[in-house]
């Protein structure tokens, strides 16, 4: 059985957020938005999600906060985290908190080449099903 | 604050504001609503000077708030900014984009409440709440302009091709602002704001009588100092009206020399010449000890590039440094540098007036140089405006045709209440400096050229 992997995408800015979402549907994942950390901790305990694709300051909780929270949680810790922001580097938090940074602007084969490699890091540790991009999707690539 | 249209400098003011805020200990919370992405600011803000990485996200803290009133509206808008505002202990919030909450909101009513609601969520949490919009509505209603407490207004327009940024205090309870537009320019510094100078300076009434009761400051030409029965009063103001080359420039650096000469403290503030020319100039035609006296710290050369639409920056300067330096003398070379800097013409009359009113007051005395169009009009034009009214003595220079030959000669035209020898001269410049010469006793019609009249018509005169 072929499982699509899932992406929850969480920033507060408009507009970004679904631009990100196209960029990634053409590359074959799912993806779920959420514009604050507790609203992508309620989608986490919802659905399966493979992947938390977050901004650093959002309003209600932040990206640290959210990061927190998932590597605390026994059922999410393994989900890998990856901060996007476009803060100067003296202000991103300390990275054993995200499993990548990905600083703005950043290119749509950066984006998907760093998401990639979360997952094989993951993938790399795991023992239980692995899902994988869906093929039909990947080829067309962004 | 609001603007007629975008890039008046709203965000970058809203920004400075808070960083500044923050490098005072405060917090600051700063919520966009459909304006620029955060990374575009952030690519804008960091050439900045008051941009510090450091106060975010602790002190300086970045939210979209556009996601959220699309979504579920300005109750929900409210809610978002009040946790924020508890969660990062702000006291200053700005929210970026206003513009979009009235759009967003069915009716005028609703958006009024949400400006309420702001306004009471301010009261409540002691935190100063900056609105930025756009004062181009298509509804042009604006009922947050009632609502506040303080109204800043941005401008930046063209006059002809000139670019100027203003700002205005259209509104501000509880206290009295400078009213009327104020220049702004963007710089790496940020806003920079100079109120307009004839509001800056106390406005009074220069005393005659004890002007004329003063002692009289040498030239530096024996003979204009004969002429004008040992010089001019101190603390007067002299223009030396003339055209192009007449000599005008090189009288008032004279005037300079002979000061440092006797020790005094002088100020060349030009817009033509840079320093090492004007000085370099000077060693030409033998007018020694302005060098020395910059090395000496008794003379400064300033020199500004006539910029547009700064003549507040101009004033300022020119005030600030006699203020701190404190001339005795003080040569203003090229007043038509103030009038190209100038934003609205219509405006130089009070600013001259202003800047003679404060160079009184510091006690400077001070020659001008301004220039007339023509160099042969039988008709002699002296402007009118603020600084001619305030002129004590007016002294021509110019060129005429005497004898099939061009000779540049001076003439006291006016000295206000003192006795003076109204003859012309020819003006020659040597090596060894100007000297004055009685080239036309017993002609007349000399400064017309045409050897009939016995004096010049002078208009423009009191």
């Amino acid at each position: 059985m072929v499982t699509t992997t899932s992406i929850l995408i969480v920033d507060d800015e408009f507009g970004l957020a679904e631009m990100l979402r196209e960029m990634l549907r053409e590359s074959g994942y799912a993806v779920t938005l959420a514009i604050n950390g507790q609203q992508a901790l309620e989608i986490l305990d919802e659905r399966k999600i493979d992947l938390v694709l977050t901004d650093l300051m959002m309003p209600v909780m932040d990206g640290v906060e959210l990061a927190t929270a998932i590597r605390n949680d026994d059922k999410h810790r393994r989900t890998p985290t990856i901060l996007m922001t476009s803060l100067p580097a003296v202000a991103v938090p300390p990275d054993d908190l995200f499993d990548a940074v990905l600083r703005k602007p950043f290119t749509p084969e950066h984006l998907v080449s760093t998401i990639a490699g979360c997952l094989e890091g993951r993938d790399a540790g795991a023992t239980g099903a692995v899902p994988r991009r869906n093929d039909e999707s990947a080829s067309g690539g962004s | 604050m609001s603007s007629r249209g975008p890039g008046a400098g709203k965000t970058i003011l809203g920004n400075q504001i808070c960083f500044n805020h923050a490098a005072r200990g405060g917090h600051a919370v700063y919520v966009t609503l459909l304006a620029e992405s955060h990374s575009r600011m952030f690519a804008h803000l960091e050439r900045m000077a008051f941009f510090d990485e450091r106060a975010i996200p602790d002190r300086v803290y970045y939210i979209g708030g556009y996601s959220t009133l699309a979504a579920e509206g300005l109750t929900a808008l409210v809610t978002l900014v009040r946790g924020a505002i508890h969660k990062h202990e702000a006291t200053l919030l700005i929210v970026d984009g206003l513009v979009s909450a009235h759009e967003s909101s069915p009716t005028d009513a609703e958006f009024k409440r949400f400006v309420h609601e702001i306004q009471t969520l301010a009261d409540l949490t002691g935190c100063t709440v900056l609105l930025l919009t756009n004062a181009q509505r298509a509804s042009g209603f604006f009922p947050e302009h009632t609502m506040v407490d303080g109204v800043l207004h941005l401008t930046d327009e063209l006059s002809e091709l000139r670019p100027l940024r203003h700002i205005r205090v259209l509104k501000l309870r509880g206290s009295a602002p400078v009213r009327g537009l104020h220049s702004m320019r963007i710089t790496d510094q940020g806003i920079e704001v100079t109120p307009r100078i004839e509001t800056r300076v106390p406005q009074g009434v220069v005393n005659e009588e004890d002007l004329a009761a003063g002692p009289k400051v040498a030239l530096g030409l024996a003979t204009l100092d004969e002429m004008l029965r040992g010089g001019v009063r101190r603390r007067s103001i002299t223009m030396l009206l003339g055209s192009s080359g007449s000599g005008k420039t090189l009288l008032g650096m004279q005037f300079l020399a002979n000061g440092v000469r006797h020790g005094e403290r002088v100020v060349y503030f030009g817009f033509y010449e840079r320093p090492e020319a004007i000085l370099a100039k000077c060693m030409r035609v033998g007018i020694g000890g302005l060098k020395e006296g910059v090395d000496q710290g008794l003379a400064r050369i300033i020199w500004h590039k006539p910029v547009e639409g700064v003549i507040d920056e101009l004033g300022e300067s020119l005030i600030q440094t006699v203020g701190s330096f404190r001339p005795q003398r003080l040569f203003l070379d090229g007043m038509e540098g103030f009038e190209r800097a100038a934003d609205f013409p219509e405006r130089m009359s009070h600013v001259y007036s202003a800047i003679a009113q404060e160079l009184e007051r510091l006690g400077v005395t001070t020659l001008y140089t301004t220039e007339t169009r023509a160099l042969f009009a039988k008709t002699i034009e002296v402007p009118i405006n603020g600084l001619s009214a305030a002129t004590q003595n007016i002294i021509l220079l110019r060129h005429v045709e005497h004898r099939a030959a061009m000779l540049r000669v001076l003439a006291i035209l006016k000295v206000r209440d003192d006795d003076y020898d109204a003859r012309m001269r020819e003006i020659r410049i040597t090596d060894d400096g100007i000297q004055l010469l009685d080239t036309f006793a017993g002609e007349s019609g000399v400064a017309s050229g045409g050897g009939i009249s016995a004096e010049p018509r002078v208009a423009g005169l009191e």
